[in-house]
């Protein structure tokens, strides 16, 4: 590429928005070029050789050429597009979901009178939104949605992975009692210690309490696990079966009566007589000074805690 | 859940529990109960005063209490704490080192005698096969006896026979149930607290203090006790089963729950404790 060559359509003056940024755009054009020229040499050559049996080999050789061009040319684009692609396989459950309301709404206009359209919709959406139960699994599904969103803001804003700036695969996610589990299949460049270090800008990404990574599977350090906690559920005080298990007639056991005692306040209690066995005076250096020692012994935590 | 239905017609047999069943200690944040089994393994429970560690030590006494197989030793020097289970435990010891250390010692004496019956039979350890009793030995605040009461040579020697006890006493049937509030190295030493496999981690005001019972590197990946409200009692990080600390919620029994499973099972204990029956030998 020239250097006099104008701004991309991209370029942060051109008042459009930055959908790829400069240094993918660039590193995509490169790709795709390469994706055109190894797939046209090789396909090329494979329908050389597979045409050459039916006809002449140089009749061959430009059909060869012929193929070779057209299946380069649509990995050209594929690799070219492929950030659009994956923007779009990112939205792809909004896009579904969006698609299918809209369509329905379509549809129920187009072939039922107004009020009766109004009253479906008012039905579909008031109904889930009225039970207790299928609003509560909405809004935990919702949120499953935006996580994955917020864990891939995390992972391109400050969780920087290798070089040609592939993110982690984010897999599915699903609720939990306390906010949602999301599995992460990550890409060479980060490992589990490297998130571990960030939980705390994750949880705040995430607009929730905290988050915690942990391994998903023994056999693969690739593939994480994230909790995102964002409420608090074990408030709720626990019983015991066991108390079932006993049975409620079980004659109460005679125990002797302990000798109860008696002085239960301060004024009770006299001070004890100590006799303090007769101690040496410590002994004073030569200029009068105390001796250093015994006086480390401080409640801070210190390093021996851990030894 | 591990329990079993209830005898109705007043036959004074156990409810059929086991020390080397699961022991319910709660639930965890995804409202699955939380078991423990604790009949091959220690359990240091720390944190700060009320956060819930005496529930947990009662939790596992109310089914030690319940469990056919199994003796209670109690060291409570606070007395209430584990105070309601004396009836049917079979060493109940208050604020006093010397009968502390007579226990341990006993203990002790058990153990090396169950290991050189084990060796007679060629084998590695106790199993539920072998009708022998699994003596739990629940300590409420290690502090009281390791730092607090006695002399300088019983506190040693308090810590030595216990670690002795957490050391070797896992395949001979004697596990070690010890709570504190903060068990770093001048009320336990490090030694002692890293025998421990299970842990529990009631609230605390510091993640140092959180690492201290969990072990170390745990708040660094996010499992600290201090993320625990002041006012959620009972709620702590637990390593068990699994490596990973667990958010649970112990199972609170009240007052009078306990005074009821304590009466209960001093009452299928009856015949054991009148007359010495064949088990209670070989223990």
């Amino acid at each position: 590429m020239s250097k006099s060559s104008p701004r991309r359509p991209f370029g942060r003056n051109t008042g459009t928005v930055t959908v790829i940024e400069a240094k993918v755009h660039r590193s995509s054009a490169r790709n795709a070029r390469l994706a055109f020229i190894l797939t046209a040499v090789i396909v090329g050559l494979l329908s050389a050789v597979v045409a050459a049996s039916s006809m002449h080999p140089i009749l061959a050789l430009f059909i060869g050429a012929l193929i070779g061009a057209l299946s380069g040319g649509l990995a050209w684009v594929l690799v070219r597009i492929w950030p659009v692609l994956r923007l779009l396989w990112w939205w792809t459950t909004e896009i579904g979901i969006t698609i299918v309301l809209g369509a329905a709404w379509v549809q129920l206009a187009n072939h039922t009178p107004l009020p009766v359209t109004l009253v479906v919709v008012a039905l579909v959406v008031g109904v889930p939104a009225a039970v207790p139960v299928t609003r509560r699994a909405l809004v935990a599904w919702t949120w499953c949605l935006v996580v994955r969103h917020r864990l891939r803001v995390c992972f391109a804003q400050f969780i920087i992975a290798n070089q040609s700036g592939s993110l982690p695969l984010i897999l599915w996610a699903t609720p939990t009692p306390v906010g949602e589990r999301v599995w992460v299949y990550l890409r060479p460049g980060l490992s589990m210690a490297d998130l571990e270090g960030r939980l705390d800008r994750i949880a705040v990404a995430c607009h929730a309490a905290t988050a915690l990574v942990e391994r998903a599977s023994d056999g693969n350090a690739a593939y994480l696990r994230f909790d995102i906690k964002r409420r608090e559920v074990l408030t709720a005080t626990v019983g015991s079966p066991l108390v079932d298990v006993i049975d409620p007639a079980t004659p109460a056991t005679d125990r002797a009566m302990p000798v109860v005692p008696t002085a239960l306040d301060l004024p009770d209690v006299d001070a004890p007589v100590i006799t303090l066995p007769v101690q040496k005076k410590p002994a004073t250096t030569a200029n009068g000074s105390k001796p250093g020692a015994s006086s480390s012994s401080s409640d801070a935590d210190d390093v021996s805690d851990w030894i | 859940m591990t329990t079993a239905t209830a005898p109705t017609s007043g036959v004074p047999v156990g409810p059929g529990l086991s020390m080397f069943d699961p022991i319910f200690v709660g639930i965890d944040e995804f409202g699955q109960p939380v078991y423990i089994t604790l009949a091959y393994r220690n359990l240091l429970a720390g944190g700060e005063p009320g956060g819930g560690k005496s529930g947990l030590l009662n939790c596992i006494a109310a089914h030690a209490a319940l469990s056919v197989d199994s003796r209670l030793v109690l060291l409570d020097g606070k007395l209430v704490e584990l105070g309601q289970w004396e009836d049917c435990a079979d060493a109940f010891i208050g604020p006093d080192i010397t009968e502390a250390l007579t226990v341990l010692r006993r203990l002790q004496v058990v153990m090396n005698n169950r290991y050189a019956w084990l060796r007679a039979h060629g084998r590695r350890k106790l199993t539920a096969a072998d009708n022998l009793s699994v003596i739990t030995v629940l300590v409420d605040e290690i502090a009281f006896y390791s730092a607090t009461v006695g002399s300088k040579q019983e506190q040693e020697e308090f810590v030595a026979l216990l670690r002795d006890l957490v050391a070797r006493g896992r395949a001979a049937g004697i596990p070690v149930v010890a709570a504190t509030q903060r068990p770093s190295f001048d009320i336990i030493p490090t030694s002692l607290r890293d025998l421990f496999g299970y842990r529990a981690a009631f609230r605390c005001t510091t993640p140092n203090s959180s690492n201290i019972v969990l072990g170390h590197g745990w708040a660094e990946q996010g499992y600290t006790a201090t993320d625990i409200q002041p006012t959620n009692q009972g709620a702590a990080y637990l390593i068990a089963e699994g490596g990973v600390p667990r958010r649970i919620k112990v199972a609170y029994l009240t007052d009078n729950q306990i005074a009821g499973i304590a009466d209960y099972a001093t009452w299928i204990r009856r015949p054991a404790t009148g007359n010495r029956t064949e088990w209670e030998i070989a223990a």
